[in-house]
């Protein structure tokens, strides 16, 4: 406790410096919430699939599930997320959503936009997590790693289609209806 | 020494500058990001924006292909009249024709003159000025219709009902919409025109809705995309003196429920011509029977089948071709269903196939039922004793024509199908056995003598239709009366501004 203290008091300004900077830090303060708020940070707690389209990028990969027959089973996250506990879960969508959150605003991605290792192997354990009886015989052939060594194939190695479809890119579906962002500005100030 | 950031910034002034001026950068980056947020968040609903400025009730198909070339060009594959599956397709097809028994049950109403298995949506104006249900309305003919017939054939309709109100839209008279309502079933029906998303434009759906306190346009999209398609495909009716479009939705949307709503008004149709019932026509009640199918309970919608995503090159788009599912297996039922294109077909017309000769069985047994009850009437029946007949061959022609006047709900749910027919048969076979004790009552007590019907053009002569003089009456109109209402409509239309390019 003692020592909280102590660094507390190493940082407090001098006396005559108080106002002003508690100003600049509640300016700081709010301009991260204003961020928050604007980016609709919270909702990248949820399951929604409207979320996945907060940044417009993923709209084609939104509207194929949106008509493949994955829709009335699985969001977005049930498979492209672990889902085997929620510490694995929260952390991967967590390094995930950084670092899109990241090539979103830099605007790095490219007009394909292809999954990573990591995300392959999530995505086959959720195929699997899904549809185990059906992939028992599978499995006993072929992990997911010995794919990667080149030994055996992968779920969507066969099931190409599956629930994307092969051809996305970023204006492969031009006029889809999808969940648009609500404005940010509040009903009362317009 | 301990650090003590005060006591270094009173050492070194300098300092608190240092963390003045990095604060405020932090700040600023922050707010640029702010701004890059924001932008790209407008980016989103800008993607949806079409080419050309168009206006909410632009009726002109082709004009929003121009925004949507791709979509109207599927649209435009509605021409295509060559697929015809078992029992219905893209095909005009004669169903009196196919099935003569129909004209003795509409015996008495304008359906016993012409009555056809339904063309692509393209081709709604054209059908509905060529069928003799329309009539050749001249100065001297009456009126067969209102432009309540007009309600479900084309954009121009929300774009009239806009301008003189849906009340009296309904009650003007068919022809006098004719040089107003000119442009196929098209994107206006369905579509908002700032962005394309699926809006619900059609009065009575929206009507009925409200009456259940429900509202429409909270619908999810998955929702829309049958409403869009309901906004037609179901039992309606023209309520009163003003031909208001109504869907009978007020107590339910089973076949007992809208019999139950239309028994409280004691509505009727028309009074069958030779049994003198009063009946109550179904309309197309697609809609209410889908919902009670198995698609429909595992989140299936209308476009999901008959409008499947498609790929063309690099783009995936809907396809405006609306159509038969079976002429489209691959993109429709095999989106989900892993067997073969042969089996799914196979396993449809089985279906299919089943209900139909249920239904024909209760056909039978109506087709007998009226014309018995003729007799009778011949015979010298009273009202009175006829009462507890026509309820019955009202309530089995209900049920009847709920299935046969619906497209596709041998498929969309043969359960409730053959659940309904079945129904009608058990009130068929009461009306037959009071048919036969009022007859034995009149003192005849042998079976009554059923004509020949097995073409369609005898039915229509035993009903005393003279189907020549109708036919080129109908013609003559078509040729001469028809084009100056069209030249109007030309003349109105080449004034409304095209749209503009906007980017």
């Amino acid at each position: 406790m003692l020592q909280i203290k102590n660094i507390i008091a190493s940082i407090l300004p001098p006396a005559k410096w108080r106002v002003p900077v508690i100003i600049v830090l509640g300016t700081l303060c709010g301009v991260v919430l204003y961020n928050f708020y604007v980016s609709r940070a919270w909702s990248y707690l949820s399951d929604d699939p409207a979320t996945c389209i907060n940044c417009h990028v993923m709209t084609t990969q939104y509207v194929t599930w949106r008509h493949s027959s994955h829709r009335e089973y699985a969001t977005c996250n049930d498979c492209h997320v672990p889902q085997d506990n929620i510490f694995r879960s929260y952390y991967f969508k967590a390094m995930d959503g950084l670092r899109h959150s990241t090539i979103f605003t830099a605007r790095t991605y490219k007009q394909s936009i292809r999954i990573r290792a990591p995300g392959n192997k999530v995505v086959m354990e959720n195929c699997i997590r899904c549809h185990g009886e059906l992939t028992e015989m599978v499995k006993a052939n072929v992990t997911y790693k010995e794919t990667l060594e080149g030994n055996g194939k992968k779920c969507w190695d066969c099931h190409k289609e599956v629930p994307h479809g092969t051809v996305r890119s970023l204006t492969t579906t031009p006029w889809a209806e999808v969940p648009a962002p609500k404005s940010p500005v509040p009903e009362w100030i317009k | 020494m301990k650090f003590n950031l005060r006591n270094l910034i009173e050492k070194k002034p300098w300092l608190g500058w240092v963390l003045f001026f990095v604060t405020t950068g932090v700040v600023f980056v922050l707010g640029v990001l702010a701004a890059s947020i924001i932008q790209r968040r407008a980016e989103a609903t800008l993607l949806n924006v079409p080419l050309y400025e168009l206006t909410e009730f632009e009726p002109r198909n082709e004009m929003w292909g121009k925004a949507y070339p791709r979509e109207y060009e599927t649209y435009q594959r509605m021409a295509d009249t060559s697929y015809t599956s078992k029992y219905n397709g893209s095909a005009m097809r004669d169903a009196l024709g196919e099935d003569p028994r129909l004209v003795i049950l509409f015996a008495g109403y304008s359906f016993a003159l012409e009555y056809n298995q339904p063309r692509g949506h393209i081709y709604a104006i054209d059908d509905i000025h060529n069928i003799l249900r329309t009539g050749a309305p001249n100065e001297d003919t009456p009126e067969m219709q209102t432009a309540s017939c007009w309600t479900c054939k084309s954009p121009d309709v929300p774009r009239v009902i806009n301008e003189i109100g849906a009340a009296n839209f309904y009650k003007t008279p068919w022809s006098g919409m004719i040089s107003e309502i000119v442009n196929p079933i098209g994107c206006a029906n369905c579509h908002n025109a700032d962005d394309m998303t699926l809006k619900i434009k059609q009065v009575p759906l929206i009507e009925a809705y409200e009456r259940q306190d429900k509202d429409i346009m909270q619908a999810t999209l998955n929702e829309r995309r049958s409403l869009a398609c309901a906004q037609c495909h179901v039992e309606y009716y023209f309520k009163g003196e003003g031909k208001y479009v109504t869907f009978p939705w007020d107590k339910g949307m089973s076949v007992e429920a809208i019999e139950e709503y239309y028994n409280t008004y004691e509505f009727a149709d028309w009074i069958h011509q030779l049994s003198k019932t009063p009946i109550i026509k179904a309309q197309h009640p697609d809609y209410e029977i889908f919902t009670t199918g198995v698609h429909y309970s595992r989140g299936v919608s209308c476009a999901d089948c008959h409008m499947p995503y498609v790929r063309e090159g690099s783009q995936k788009l809907t396809d405006h071709q609306v159509q038969s599912p079976l002429n489209n297996i691959e993109n429709s039922c095999m989106v989900c269903h892993r067997e073969s294109k042969e089996e799914l077909i196979a396993n449809v017309y089985d279906r299919q196939d089943k209900v139909y000769q249920q239904k024909l069985l209760l056909e039978d047994l109506l087709v007998s039922s009226h014309i018995e009850t003729a007799y009778a009437i011949e015979l010298g029946a009273t009202d009175e004793q006829l009462i507890p007949i026509h309820k019955f061959l009202r309530a089995a022609q209900w049920r009847w024509d709920y299935v046969a006047a619906s497209h596709g709900s041998s498929f969309h749910s043969p359960v409730e199908c053959l659940r309904i027919i079945s129904a009608g048969i058990e009130k068929a076979s009461h009306a037959r056995i009071e048919i036969a004790r009022l007859l034995a009552d009149l003192g005849y007590n042998k079976a009554v003598e059923i004509p020949d019907l097995s073409t369609k053009a005898k039915a229509q002569e035993y009903i005393g239709l003279d189907m020549k003089k109708l036919q080129s009456d109908k013609n003559e109109w078509v040729e001469k009366k028809l084009p100056n209402w069209l030249a109007i409509a030309k003349e109105r239309e080449s004034k409304i501004p095209e749209p503009k390019r906007i980017k």
